[in-house]
């Protein structure tokens, strides 16, 4: 399949191509009303080539948006553009954004793309669409918008907490939930030295919070040995010099540690050590699910324990937008008025509270296909020459694969490799890789990936993924 | 049970239209965190093309933007921001500059108008000679419109002469321009001629115009970079965000030419409420989309009750306070969603208990009003 570049120049020279192919559209389709028969001189690859590159840079917004909303686009367009998606290089979108230029990137055309980089990646399904378009919403910062109340009321009842809070990511979950069980300046929070807030919350509950964090050891599986938990917290006497401990942090599942599940038997151990301290236990929960799944134990049972829990809908339930945050009834109250002032307080955000009821609905039964997929896609890895993987340690849906040393190979050229054939990942350092599989993930797309793997690492030249 | 509701609250509370829900149920989305959602990337450069500035970031609120611009803007600790007494960033966003940014605020006394005295402003500026005992002041803010006057326009001729006294000593200017667009149409002055004096502005989707979430700062690259990240700091990096930029599309296309409809319901409205006895309004004082009005001493009526037996009518009002008989009320007008101006005027009418003044007109059609049962 030959590949067709059109580099264009300038916006103008696009905006020009563009125009013309839309008049000849235009013409070819007054007075017929069977899509077959119109006739488009450009060859189909061009078309959803243009199609697609247009709708990812920054170019001619208003052309470009009066051709999505205005026109109705034939059925046999529609295909295309579904059938042909082209790998877009975050370097290069991001490059024609910071400098707002219109600049249209040449890509080249690939049949699919396996987006592995992430669960975050997961689009809206089309019932999550049609639910989203046809939400009841109303303001939710004068009042209460009621897609939203069923929703939180839906969370919490799943959790077993008495109230739940729609946040705009899981990051504010975790920040609001630190900063209102530690809203006495001086305080500090034991948490793991590999989990998620204290890694990729950009520091938050520091800069923004005051909040001291106290990280301990966090051990393979994701858990951190009760003692050190408990030498961790600090002896009131020594108040002279020391903050004050307040919370408890876990992380289930453990993101860092390969998605790894924190049984209910050592949440409840830390619950009682909480207790005993009088401190306070918050759960990231942001797999949660994942965890229930793996374990076949509630998530109301799972998170008995803790005080509050952050939940994702965002990531393997797949909803476009969101966490929610549950505790009790007074927490939430503070955690409101927190959203707030971190800017969180959403209009009518049912639009995005109805696609995740949805979610709730439909996806967290496809977590377990999920997980086998991870663990098929895993046993592929294992079986190729120069890549080392820990099977057995898969548990849930992320996994880390390493390359041995002595193979040519890198993270960077790997990724590169992998990336010309639509398949993207994310790596740790040059020899550690991540992979996170969700439900938009076929076992075709299972296949696909090891097959590139494999081709990847025995050095055969680039085929072009037909 | 209740006919219809006239939600006169405030601007937030306009409802999705349909083409912004189809626009939302089809939009072009993709993770804006690990790369960029293809609509939001389209709304942000629309939004940077239409107010003259490099780049442009969607957030979730208002609130978020001002928080955002100003701790960007102040990055280092002992920052000082000048910004008005009466100004929202001051009074309803939870002090959040301080309690979370660590930026400490600098109120200068709002006039009437919105504005405040060139002259206090520039006595507010820090002297770096005393940087011992002083913070350091980096930033001033402007509200435009100014909603606790009333809505009201700050023109490009004061702005500009803010922005000359900040770029003299060498501070930032942000703009709150939630209601830009208002202050925009109400003084016919295109909006990037409006805020070209300013380094960085806040727009809302979410008001008059209509959007269901966000807002948008727009401002130089390198500032939106800085905002990027402090936005996934403060937990507003939102996955698929193309199903709401979807939206503020449609809201900048369809609804920012609809706002001057909305400023001549709310003088309609004014002049209407006026000529009821008991209750008082500066019909000239009404710029854009904001009524003040207050009710007579004397009369039996307070804030409170009025609210509530609007209510019963299906008329949704706030209140600033209603302690004292003479309260002040505020009516704002909501982009396309509110009925023909005289029927919430003799309604007023009857509930305040006085005469009725204005006959009933045969009503044209309205789109997307709400009826509630």
């Amino acid at each position: 399949m030959d590949e067709s570049i059109l580099m264009f120049f300038s916006s103008e020279a696009c905006n020009l191509f563009f125009l013309c192919f839309l008049r000849r559209h235009k013409q070819n389709l007054r007075g017929r009303h069977k899509a077959r028969k119109a006739k488009i001189e450009f060859p189909p690859s061009q078309v959803a080539w243009l199609l697609d590159s247009l709708l990812f840079s920054s170019s001619s917004p208003s052309i470009l948006h009066s051709f999505i909303h205005r026109l109705p686009p034939p059925p046999y367009i529609k295909n295309l553009t579904a059938a042909y998606q082209t790998v877009k290089t975050e370097e290069s979108a991001g490059e024609a954004r910071i400098r707002g230029l219109s600049i249209i990137k040449p890509v080249k055309m690939v049949i699919r793309t396996v987006d592995l980089r992430s669960d975050t990646v997961t689009l809206p399904t089309k019932t999550m669409r049609a639910a989203m378009a046809g939400a009841e919403v109303d303001d939710d910062v004068l009042g209460f918008d009621p897609t939203a109340s069923c929703l939180e009321a839906e969370m919490a009842k799943i959790t077993g907490k008495e109230a739940a809070l729609f946040v705009p990511s899981g990051t504010m979950g975790n920040l609001i939930s630190v900063l209102v069980h530690c809203d006495v300046r001086g305080s500090e929070a034991i948490l793991g030295d590999k989990c998620h807030i204290h890694l990729y919350e950009n520091g938050g509950i520091a800069t923004i919070g005051g909040v001291h964090p106290r990280p301990v050891k966090n051990n393979e599986d994701g858990t951190m040995d009760i003692g050190l938990v408990e030498a961790a917290i600090r002896d009131p006497q020594g108040e002279q010099f020391y903050p004050t401990t307040r919370l408890i942090c876990l992380e289930n599942t453990h993101a860092n540690s390969g998605g790894k599940c924190l049984s209910v038997e050592y949440t409840d151990r830390v619950g009682e050590l909480a207790k005993k301290y009088g401190l306070k236990l918050h759960i990231d929960g942001a797999r949660i699910f994942n965890a229930e799944t793996a374990l076949g134990v509630p998530v109301g049972r799972l998170v008995r324990a803790a005080d509050s829990a952050s939940v994702c809908l965002s990531k393997g339930l797949g909803a476009p937008v969101g966490s929610v945050i549950v505790g009790s009834a007074r927490f939430i109250a503070k955690a409101r008025v927190l959203r707030k002032t971190l800017g969180g307080g959403m209009r009518q955000i049912g639009i995005l509270c109805a696609a995740g009821l949805i979610a709730l609905q439909e996806n967290v039964g496809k977590l377990e296909q999920d997980h086998r997929k991870a663990k098929a896609l895993a046993e592929g890895i294992a079986q190729i020459k120069g890549l080392k993987i820990d099977v057995a340690s898969v548990e849930t849906n992320i996994m880390y694969f390493d390359i041995e040393e002595g193979s040519n190979m890198t993270a960077l050229k790997l990724r590169k490799k992998l990336e010309e054939h639509g398949i993207l990942i994310m790596f740790e350092n040059s020899s550690r890789v991540r992979l996170v599989m969700h439900h938009q993930i076929s076992e075709g797309d299972v296949q696909y990936t090891i097959s590139c793997l494999k081709n990847a690492m025995a050095g055969l030249p680039e085929e072009n993924g037909i | 049970m209740v006919i219809r509701t006239v939600d006169l609250r405030s601007d937030t509370v306009t409802l999705p239209t349909k083409a912004m829900r189809a626009a939302m149920a089809s939009a072009e989305v993709d993770d804006d965190v690990l790369g960029f959602d293809p609509t939001a990337t389209l709304l942000e450069a629309e939004m940077a093309k239409i107010t003259g500035k490099e780049a442009a970031l969607f957030v979730p609120s208002g609130t978020m933007a001002n928080l955002i611009s100003v701790l960007v803007h102040c990055n280092v600790r002992g920052s000082e921001v000048i910004l008005g007494d009466n100004c929202h960033i001051h009074i309803y966003e939870n002090g959040g500059i301080a309690t979370i940014g660590g930026v400490h605020p600098r109120p200068v006394r709002n006039n009437e108008d919105g504005t405040m005295d060139i002259g206090l402003i520039e006595a507010a500026i820090r002297d770096p000679g005393g940087e011992i005992v002083y913070p350091t002041t980096r930033l001033i803010c402007l509200e435009n419109t100014h909603a606790n006057s009333g809505g009201k326009c700050l023109s490009v001729e004061y702005t500009d002469r803010v922005g000359e006294l900040a770029k003299k000593h060498g501070l930032k200017l942000h703009i709150d321009g939630a209601r830009i667009f208002n202050a925009a149409t109400a003084l016919r002055v295109p909006v990037d001629r409006l805020v070209r004096a300013a380094d960085t502005v806040s727009v809302c989707l979410s008001k008059g115009l209509g959007a269901p979430v966000g807002s948008v700062i727009v401002g130089s690259a390198s500032f939106i970079a800085k905002a990027r990240i402090l936005r996934k700091t403060l937990g507003g990096g939102m996955r698929q965000i193309g199903i709401l930029c979807a939206a503020g599309l449609i809201a900048l296309q369809e609804n920012a030419g609809k706002l001057k409809h909305d400023h001549k319901n709310a003088k309609a409205l004014a002049e209407g409420i006026n000529q009821i006895k008991g209750l008082k309004v500066d019909v000239t004082s009404v710029e854009t989309n904001f009524i003040y009005f207050d009710i007579e001493e004397g009369s039996n009526m307070t804030a409170l009750k009025l609210s509530k037996k609007l209510e019963e009518y299906g008329i949704l009002i706030m209140f600033e306070n209603s302690s004292r008989s003479s309260s002040k009320i505020t009516c704002l007008f909501v982009c396309f969603q509110i009925p023909p101006t005289h029927e919430t005027v003799i309604l007023l009418g009857c509930l305040s208990g006085f005469d009725l003044l204005h006959t009933i007109r045969s009503r044209r059609g309205t789109c997307s009003t709400q009826y509630h049962a």
